[in-house]
């Protein structure tokens, strides 16, 4: 791919993000204020919250001008907007939470800015080079949880999923989720692999029925990579970041090579899954229940489901206000359905404004792809884009029942420092590819 | 490549544009349901987080009970005060005093922003407590005269409008609205064909019998006619263009056939001599006298109140059998048992009626946060008219259709009412005043169809014993 010409430093699709980002820090620090007035309780913590979210912010957009400097995309406001509304949300139901969410939003920039830095020395095309490593990267740390408990560092089970790594230092212990940034090592595996095997992958050499095939010898490598990943995950029982990884990889294949073979293979292959998943395990059984049929045991297994569905109605158009609502009630209110606490207490308005921040974020991102250098940072950025898109999709969708929930986290929304470190890094990455556009 | 990156862009829109719609779905169309669930705590928490409902005697008719951690409605007087009252529930909203009033039972939720500007302010945030006019032992005594028959009593002070019982039966238990099984209970109390539900004091009409010839004797009185004035004593009475007689209760004239005072004609309640009267007095008159008494109007009350008809002058005079007819009460008149009260007030109160009062004062544990002024509603007669008419209904109950509702130590005035019905027994009335030293109590009793004897029922001999008791009570208890 050409750069166009005349293209260079379209900076002024930016231009309104130093007023979003501020924008995002007196939104966290004005709903830090309210919380505390609602609750009786008048702290320094929206204060604290103002200088820590501008902070963070931008130090940020400070790195972007420094270090990718042409970058055109609009992503850093968007994202700096869905993290202040999530995290007004987790400060509210729980402020240890919030405020432990507020460091890791610092952390979360400095890392962010430092992929920036070694992005710039090297280049976003040294990532290529260094594939293999990057899925063996990928692997260790989606097999990092099934660590034995009496290890230093250990897995740990949280809600039946092992997802959870801790660290003993000293008397303290760290806890992560490894999954959040083996999503981004394997969406840059499968970008470099790809771009190499594009050609390959794409001419089609063998006909089974309506499908046409490339030579085998191709797939294997991906389809041994995806099964391991895809094991390790169904084995830790974590239905969502399984359910993420088949989207990315059949989306991923469909965009290098534009043969709908691969997207309707995977669909077969999840509607098989879904067949049997049931069956084989009981805690896809008990979701797809909750699902299809909340009502039958609202007490029981649809709890979570039908709780989540009287905090949205409770919401309405407007919401309870911050701090006027019960979205404690709801289990999970603060990580996986932070977006249920958003729909009771900012209502539909507040609902609608965070589906409407991820179609920018989704179509900054895609915009990036399309006008990406070459094919591996095409093929890098669209795979950021839909992994980050389709997450939100996944848990968006379970909570408003459009599909079953598969616990995953909301990009930027919900508490998790994981989770935001890692959101934050593919922000950088996007931003860096939109600045070697020319290059 | 460029082709299929916007495809799945456009197909990530699409699923975004999915979500959309199903969180608008969840949120506008669905949301009232959701809200409104019985297993939704914050309906829970919404409804039933009340103060107290409190009769001026003490009596607990409403409160909010913390069972186990939930908390919930009870109604300690069961079916006592389910009409003035009502419930609030979850399954089937809010009635009555429970309704109005919500707002001064309920506080804000207390970590609301709302609740926090209101707390700077210095506002108090509990929940307030609410004292009605009602008096528990004349309630008792009035659901008690009542029994299982289908009717209403109201009770009302003369001269300020309080309340003092207020009963409509058949009632129901608004406990049973609140439980578990608030929903079959609600659906059958909705379907049953005696309208439990239904609060026959202000949401039904009745035709007024022969308790409309008060505001007969009134128009009569404003036209210059005196209490003594004579009337024709006749046996049957036909209008104008009918031969359909009007007869008295008792065949025959009501004294020799000769004639008969306008006092006297009131006393036995004489139809033929009010009929002939109306017809003589003319559309104009009965019409002006029903409107003076507010017949036609919303009354001003805390509860909505059903509106009663007159038909207005120009369709009586057009219609001499309808104004002969209307003019004891009949055809088309159709009135609320708390109308024909505050006509006694009025009687009672030298001709002015007040604003009837339920709601005594919101109150905060002992500080009172509101309290309710006695209003002048409208004068219904003028002074001289009222005196006179007073005097005719003392003479009722002293020698007349009303001498059942006679008790010692207290001045009564009354007027019995036997409303015909087409295809079933009469309902009954009785409306009065009491003089009791310095206080006067007004009320009206309304029994349908005849109540326990039916056919054989009269306002006399059903609705004014009741009126009685109510009266006893009331002097006993000092209200």
């Amino acid at each position: 791919m050409t750069p166009r010409p005349g293209t260079a430093r379209r900076v002024p699709s930016r231009r309104s993000e130093p007023i979003l980002l501020a924008a995002a820090a007196v939104l966290a620090a004005g709903g830090a204020l309210l919380v505390d007035l609602a609750a009786d309780a008048p702290s320094i913590e929206p204060l604290v919250t103002l200088v820590v979210f501008a902070a963070a912010f931008f130090g940020l957009r400070v790195a972007v001008r420094r270090w990718a400097f042409d970058a055109a995309a609009p992503l850093l406001g968007p994202a700096a907007v869905l993290t202040a509304l999530g995290w007004v949300e987790v400060y509210r139901i729980d402020a240890d939470l919030g405020r432990l969410q507020r460091w890791w939003l610092l952390a979360a920039a400095v890392i962010a800015a430092a992929a920036l830095r070694l992005l710039d020395v090297a280049g976003v095309q040294v990532l290529r080079r260094y594939r293999f490593l990057f899925f063996a990267g990928a692997l260790a740390l989606l097999l990092l949880p099934l660590l034995p408990s009496s290890w230093p560092i250990r897995g740990a089970t949280v809600n039946g999923a092992r997802l959870w790594v801790r660290i003993d230092v000293g008397g303290a212990s760290l806890s992560f989720q490894p999954g959040e940034a083996a999503k981004l090592l394997v969406v840059v595996f499968l970008a470099a692999f790809l771009a190499d095997r594009r050609q390959a992958l794409t001419v089609a050499t063998r006909h089974l029925g309506p499908f046409r095939l490339p030579e085998p010898r191709q797939l294997v490598p991906i389809a041994i990579a995806f099964g391991v990943a895809l094991g390790v995950l169904v084995y830790q029982r974590d239905l969502g970041a399984s359910l993420l990884l088949l989207v990315v990889f059949a989306g991923m294949l469909y965009m290098a090579t534009g043969r709908k073979t691969y997207p309707i293979a995977t669909l077969g292959f999840v509607g098989l899954g879904a067949v049997a998943a049931p069956r084989l395990f009981s805690h896809v059984q008990v979701r797809v229940d909750a699902w299809l049929r909340p009502w039958a045991d609202a007490s029981g297994g649809g709890y979570q489901v039908t709780q989540a569905l009287f905090a949205l109605g409770s919401g309405g158009l407007t919401g309870s206000g911050i701090g006027g609502g019960d979205p404690g009630v709801v289990p999970a209110a603060a990580t996986d359905y932070v977006f249920v606490a958003i729909g009771e207490e900012m209502g539909l308005i507040g609902s609608l404004l965070v589906i409407g921040l991820f179609g920018l974020l989704v179509a900054a991102g895609f915009g990036i792809a399309l006008r990406a250098a070459d094919t591996f940072r095409s093929l890098l950025a669209a795979g950021l884009t839909l992994a980050l898109g389709a997450q939100a999709i996944i848990i968006v969708a379970g909570v408003l029942r459009v599909l079953p929930v598969t616990g995953i986290t909301l990009p930027f929304m919900s508490y998790g420092g994981s989770a935001l470190l890692a959101n934050f890094v593919a922000i950088a990455m996007l931003m860096r590819i939109s600045h070697e556009e020319r290059s | 490549m460029r082709r299929s990156i916007r495809v799945v862009g456009i197909g990530i829109s699409v699923m975004l544009g999915v979500l959309a719609v199903a969180a608008g779905y969840h949120q506008a169309v669905a949301g009232d349901r959701y809200r409104n669930d019985l297993r939704n705590p914050r309906a829970i928490a919404a409804v039933e987080d009340r103060g107290r409902i409190l009769t001026t005697d003490g009596r607990v008719a409403a409160v909010s009970v913390d069972d186990d951690g939930r908390v919930g409605r009870r109604y300690p007087a069961a079916e006592r005060y389910a009409h003035p009252v009502g419930h609030a529930t979850l399954l089937f909203g809010d009635t009555a005093i429970e309704a109005r009033r919500a707002d001064d039972l309920r506080s804000p939720p207390p970590d609301s922003l709302a609740s926090l500007i209101r707390r700077l302010l210095g506002d108090d945030l509990t929940p307030h407590d609410i004292v009605i006019t009602i008096d528990d032992t004349v309630q008792q005594t009035a659901a008690a005269g009542l029994g299982d028959q289908r009717g209403a009593v109201v009770a009302l002070d003369a001269a300020t409008g309080e309340i003092v019982a207020w009963v409509s039966t058949p009632a129901y238990d608004p406990n049973r609205l609140t439980g578990p099984a608030a929903g079959p209970a609600g659906e059958e109390l909705a379907s049953r064909t005696d309208l439990p539900l239904v609060d026959r004091v202000r949401q039904a009409v009745y035709p007024p019998g022969s308790t409309f010839k008060v505001l007969v004797a009134a128009a009569a009185l404003d036209a210059g006619l005196s209490p003594d004035s004579p009337l024709d004593d006749l046996a049957e009475y036909r209008a104008p263009g009918t031969e359909r007689p009007i007869t008295n209760f008792r065949d025959g004239p009501c004294e020799d056939g000769s004639t008969i005072t306008l006092s006297d004609a009131l006393v036995v309640s004489c139809n033929t001599a009010f009929a002939a009267l109306g017809v003589e007095l003319g559309g104009e008159r009965i019409s002006t006298a029903s409107q003076d008494a507010g017949f036609g109007e919303r009354v001003p009350f805390e509860l909505a109140t059903e509106i009663g008809f007159v038909p207005d002058a120009d369709a009586l005079d057009a219609d001499l059998p309808a104004l002969a007819q209307s003019s004891i009460g009949g055809r088309d008149v159709r009135v609320t048992p708390l109308q024909m009260a505050l006509v006694a007030a009025a009687v009672a109160n030298g001709g002015e009626a007040p604003r009837p009062v339920i709601v005594d004062r919101v109150i905060d544990r002992d500080e009172i946060v509101d309290e309710t002024q006695p209003i002048f509603w409208r004068r219904m007669f003028t002074a001289p008219t009222a005196a006179a008419l007073r005097e005719m209904m003392i003479a009722v109950v002293e020698r007349g259709t009303g001498s059942t509702a006679r008790t010692d130590g207290v001045v009564i005035g009354g007027k019995t009412g036997t409303a015909e019905v087409p295809d079933a027994a009469p309902h009954t009335w009785f409306i009065a005043f009491a003089e009791h030293g310095e206080r006067r109590l007004a009320l009206a009793v309304l029994v349908e169809n005849g109540g326990a004897l039916g056919d054989e029922g009269t306002g006399g001999r059903v609705a004014a014993p009741i009126a009685r008791s109510v009266i006893e009570a009331w002097m006993r208890s000092g209200s």
